[in-house]
């Protein structure tokens, strides 16, 4: 097969710039991205960091093009090296080919070896004298200057972009920049500039989508506890809330700001909290109080670099397990992912509309990649359906809050409605709410709080399904920030002549067995693709009964962004793989790649399996 | 004093205590202290004349965190020691509510001890009565933060705590709360009065109940003959307060500290429309 | 704090409305023990409990009669000129030496005798005392009544079974409900 058309696209571009603290790497990175919007492209610009919290080393990573781009390339075109202090900490982070170009200055510094042994161009030009030519001129922005040039972005756009950024600060810092952008546009190689008509388009980052997610879903009440990196959707919701009539109220803890939350909407306010793992594990004895008085709320968990504090500032999909089976008890809930920034919104409001309407609680897993990554895409989509809480209307008969009615869900009375008192319970109770430890009061609570969740019709939302048609016989099943790299390793595969189709699950639990099912109906082979050691959604499906023979898995830890071309490589080994292997025996690791091998991976042969002597899923086997 | 004190112009309560009690059994043992919130607790609504419906019981878990569901009105009975996190977001939700939160020494002092602080300091308007028996009751008599460390009568702790007790009302001095009232369910008139100023109190009101236990704790009986009226004015000084609970016995009955200070809600600002914020993201 | 003095009463309607909470005191904490025993099944004493409550519904129907023509004060629950620290009739803490879930019929009617004689005390101290010579009248009777009643459960208590006297040995060790 032609290995070229199984690499990077060329009509899309993608630029690292890195720089140690003080050089301005994030902020070249953020300019660029708006010069990328305003020449009419869409956008993806990720950041990686240091731990420190002022002058570590730093790397902005954009990719743009001039349709949606929803995950990094396998390798850069361009790395702008602002200066080469501490590179060796983003090595690994970015890739580079032998098309690459690096763009540096050598009064910087020598280009290290590492970066020379990749096999890239080195375009030396002098930056820092360029900047120095400038009253208050910076290297950063020469650099951008050159990088717009060599990227073929018009020269307007980075102007226009740099004065929106720098003007606030004041007009000589915007035209010393606008001075270098164009010193540096002058003396690099240019490629030729692409003007395109972009319609309208949003810049937003995941957390702000989220937020806004939050908002539109009816959210007027937030609990918050600042953990990385959740933190900026808090902060983002602070003073919108109060724009829009709500408030948020800083906790003392996670286990406080999850209590905060039920109390919120126990009081009629439909309520949310955001955190990161460690927190969502101090918030479960809450969620459990939460499913069982069936008071809705939504908790936003983007992950991180796990177990314990982990690796804060990079991401990983590692919670799944936590969301799903972290509960104690027989606790029935929905789970939710977000399958790129823009579905941030969607998804969150989603989640919002079904709590509110289920009475339950909803988990909706983002992560850093997601969060704190910045994109330039479509408005984001609303959900429009009108799903709201069912509220008592109080008669002449006694209110009974956890009536058994026929969808499971009890009409809700709310403080202040006269004729609707009742007390909430974490105890286990009768349809009134009274405590009970009756067997028949807890067979038919369980069973009420389980059936309104599996009985609800979800529609056409419970995943994106994308690449080539239903009968292709490859099919890849992914989840959450991982979807922008398999949608387009699907495509890639599609057009080497192995069509494949990609499903990403937004709604996860509960699955939708029969929606799956169909969605997967005629592939030969599947694979599962997430970033975590433990294969946990492939695990999860296997549990569920959910997955056909032949299916496997292809799971690699965090940090580093899963890449189309990893997934790409898997899928092909997957294809190659024409007898099913056996079903590994319990408890063996189902790791898809040992460290050496990062960034080549593979499928392991203890990562297959196969369902053959499971039988198929059966409506008496989906609860 | 200050608050509700006095009978000149009061007016009949449209509702009597009766009607604020459920018509659920309470299941505490017979002779419970806890039994003198309740009835104190059912006073102080009728007087204060509270809409059933816009009163919010709030509690953890716990033989008095049950109080909620033997009061006729809204009521969470929420997860041991949360209490006060569910009802400040409830109060943040709804500042319209009355919100009475009800618990233990353990609940409150022990697992809900970091949320105990931080209510103090936030100053929310809230009502928080803790009925203090010095021990875990509805787990069969385990040494509470309130139980003197000599106090042998626990397997789990044979010999002792060997621990000084935690001393509520200093906590909640220190921890800026503007109201600290002690009172005695052995004395249900006063307890009354104090309930109802604490509600009375615009922000956060911390009531501490000796409520006797009498199965795991049955010498509490003797309470009735230690406690004693507070002998001092109440104060608005942090500093004198300060000094009175530190030279105080623990016995007294009435209001140590009570202080004006701002109260914590969310400023519920402007009506903007969801368009006018979303245009920030546009290009 | 309140005033513990049943002398300083010095009208016919503030006493009327003592003896009515009084009354009313004493048949919800009745029915609040009737309910407690009956939760713990010991329904022997619950409906003993419930008979007690009864008994103080029709004092309390008599003290209305005295009161159908005059005009109540409403007072504050603790400006009541109790004693002590509540209604005479209804002081949990007054009455926990008796009380357990195990109590016997004897243990009950000396906890009700108790009761009967501190509202006995209650009225004698503001026959007394009041500065109001028909308050004092009306209190008088009313402590009488109440010595009636008290004597009425005394010959109750002698024609009990002495063996059940004593508090029943607790063979069950305590629950933990949570």
């Amino acid at each position: 097969m032609p290995q070229e058309s199984l690499t990077g696209q060329p009509s899309r571009l993608s630029i690292a710039i890195t720089g140690s603290g003080g050089s301005g790497a994030v902020t070249t990175g953020s300019i660029l991205l708006a010069a990328v919007a305003r020449a009419g492209y869409y956008g993806l610009m990720t950041r990686s960091a240091g731990p420190q919290i002022r002058g570590g080393e730093s790397a902005a990573m954009v990719r743009f093009g001039p349709g949606p781009v929803n995950g990094m390339d396998d390798r850069f075109d361009i790395l702008v090296a602002l200066d080469w202090l501490n590179i060796s900490r983003f090595y690994d982070e970015i890739p580079l080919g032998a098309e690459s170009l690096v763009l540096t200055d050598p009064a910087g510094g020598t280009v290290p070896a590492e970066i020379l042994a990749s096999g890239a161009q080195v375009v030396e030009l002098p930056l820092k004298a360029m900047a120095d030519a400038v009253a208050g001129g910076r290297l950063n922005m020469a650099a951008l200057g050159a990088a717009g040039a060599m990227a073929g972005l018009p020269l307007a756009a980075l102007e226009a972009a740099a004065t929106a950024t720098l003007g606030r600060k004041s007009a000589s810092v915007a035209e010393s920049a606008v001075a270098c952008l164009q010193a540096g546009y002058a003396a690099a190689p240019a490629r030729p500039v692409t003007a395109i008509t972009g319609t309208e388009r949003w810049n937003m980052s995941g957390n702000e989508a989220s937020g806004l997610g939050a908002l539109r879903g009816g959210v007027r009440f937030v609990a918050a506890y600042p953990i990385t990196p959740a933190t900026e959707m808090l902060e983002w919701l602070a003073p919108r809330l109060e724009k829009v009539g709500g408030g948020l109220l800083q906790a003392e803890d996670e286990l406080a700001s999850v209590n905060m939350i039920i109390g919120g909407s126990f009081g009629g306010v439909p309520s949310l909290t955001a955190t990161s793992g460690p927190g969502l594990s101090l918030m479960m004895e809450g969620l459990g109080l939460a499913v069982t008085s069936e008071t809705p709320i939504v908790v936003a968990n983007v992950m991180r670099g796990g177990p314990s504090t982990g690796i804060p500032t990079k991401s990983e999909q590692s919670d799944l397990n936590l969301a799903l089976y972290g509960f104690h008890g027989d606790a029935p809930h929905l789970v939710l992912a977000a399958t790129d920034i823009r579905d941030c919104t969607f998804t969150t409001q989603w989640a919002v509309r079904l709590v509110e309407h289920l009475q339950t609680v909803a988990i909706v897993l983002t992560d850093q990649a997601l969060g704190q990554s910045r994109t330039i895409c479509d408005p984001p989509a609303e959900f429009p359906d009108k799903l709201s809480r069912v509220t008592a209307e109080i008669g002449a008969e006694p209110y009974r809050r956890y009536a058994l009615t026929e969808t499971g869900i009890s009409p809700m009375a709310l403080p202040g409605q006269p004729g609707g008192l009742y007390v909430a319970d974490g105890l286990e109770h009768n349809p009134r709410g009274t405590p009970s430890s009756m067997a028949k009061d807890h067979a038919a609570q369980l069973e009420k709080r389980r059936r309104k969740l599996l009985d609800f019709d979800y529609g056409p939302w419970w995943a994106e399904i994308r690449g080539a048609g239903p009968l292709a016989p490859l099919a890849l099943v992914t989840w959450g920030s991982a979807t922008g790299a398999v949608v387009e390793a699907a495509e890639r595969l599609t057009a080497a002549g192995h069509p494949t189709r990609a499903i990403a699950l937004r709604l996860i639990a509960p699955l939708r067995h029969a929606d799956l099912a169909q969605a997967l109906d005629g592939a030969e082979r599947v694979l599962v693709v997430e970033q975590n050691q433990g294969a946990q959604l492939f695990h999860y499906l296997h549990g569920e009964q959910a997955l056909p023979a032949g299916a496997h898995s292809f799971a690699r830890p965090g940090p580093l962004p899963l890449r189309p071309g990893d997934i790409v490589t898997a899928a092909l080994a997957t294809l190659d793989r024409r007898v099913p292997a056996a079903v590994p025996a319990a408890g063996t690791s189902p790791a898809t790649t040992t460290p050496e091998s990062q960034g080549h991976a593979s499928v392991s042969p203890t990562a297959d399996t196969t369902s053959v002597d499971r039988p198929a899923p059966t409506s008496a086997q989906e609860h | 004093m200050e608050g509700a004190s006095t009978s000149t112009g009061y007016q009949a309560p449209v509702l009597k205590a009766k009607d604020y009690k459920s018509d659920i059994n309470p299941i505490w043992c017979p002779g419970c202290g806890d039994f003198g919130v309740l009835a104190a607790m059912t006073k102080a609504a009728a007087y204060l004349g509270l809409a059933k419906e816009q009163l919010a019981m709030v509690s953890g878990i716990g033989c008095s965190s049950r109080l909620p569901a033997y009061i006729n009105s809204y009521g969470f009975h929420g997860i041991h020691g949360r209490s006060l996190a569910i009802a400040a977001g409830l109060k943040a939700a709804r500042p319209d509510l009355t919100v009475v939160v009800a618990g233990g020494d353990g609940d409150g002092f022990s697992i809900g001890g970091n949320h105990f602080i931080h209510a103090c300091r936030r100053n929310m308007d809230l009502t928080y009565i803790v009925m203090d028996n010095e021990v875990y009751g509805m787990t069969k008599g385990q040494a509470s933060p309130t139980t003197q460390p000599d106090w042998r009568n626990s397997k789990l702790t044979p010999r002792g705590t060997g621990v000084r007790r935690f001393q509520p009302a200093a906590l909640a001095l220190a921890a800026g709360a503007s109201f600290i009232a002690r009172g005695f369910t052995g004395d249900p008139s006063g307890l009354t009065q104090l309930i109802v100023q604490a509600i009375q109190h615009p922000g956060f009101s911390f009531l501490h109940v000796l409520s006797p236990c009498q199965t795991y704790q049955p010498e509490q009986k003797e309470w009735k003959h230690l406690v004693h009226e507070h002998a001092a004015e109440v104060t608005a000084d942090p500093i004198e307060a300060a000094r009175l609970i530190q030279a105080d016995d623990g016995m007294s009955l009435g209001v140590i500290y009570a202080q004006s200070l701002p109260t914590w809600l969310p400023p519920h600002l402007s009506q903007a429309s969801l368009p006018e914020i979303e245009a920030e993201f546009h290009l | 704090m309140s005033d513990h003095h049943p002398e300083h009463i010095a009208s016919v309607g503030e006493f009327l409305a003592h003896a009515l909470e009084l009354e009313y005191e004493s048949a919800e904490r009745y029915r609040e023990l009737a309910g407690n025993m009956s939760v713990h099944n010991n329904p022997e004493i619950a409906e003993l409990f419930e008979y007690l409550a009864r008994m103080s519904d029709l004092h309390a129907q008599e003290v209305e009669e005295h009161a159908r023509d005059i005009q109540l004060p409403q007072i504050a629950p603790w400006d009541y000129k109790w004693a002590a620290g509540g209604s005479p009739e209804a002081n949990a803490a007054e009455q926990d030496e008796e009380l357990s879930y195990l109590m016997t019929p004897i243990q009950a009617i000396r906890l009700a005798l108790h009761n009967e004689l501190r509202g006995r005390d209650f009225y004698a101290r503001v026959a007394a005392g009041s500065p109001d010579l028909e308050v004092r009248r009306l209190a008088a009777e009313m402590a009488e009544e109440e010595t009636e009643h008290a004597d009425l459960l005394e010959q109750r208590l002698a024609k009990m079974d002495p063996r059940r006297a004593e508090p029943v040995e607790d063979l069950d060790p305590p629950n933990m409900p949570e």
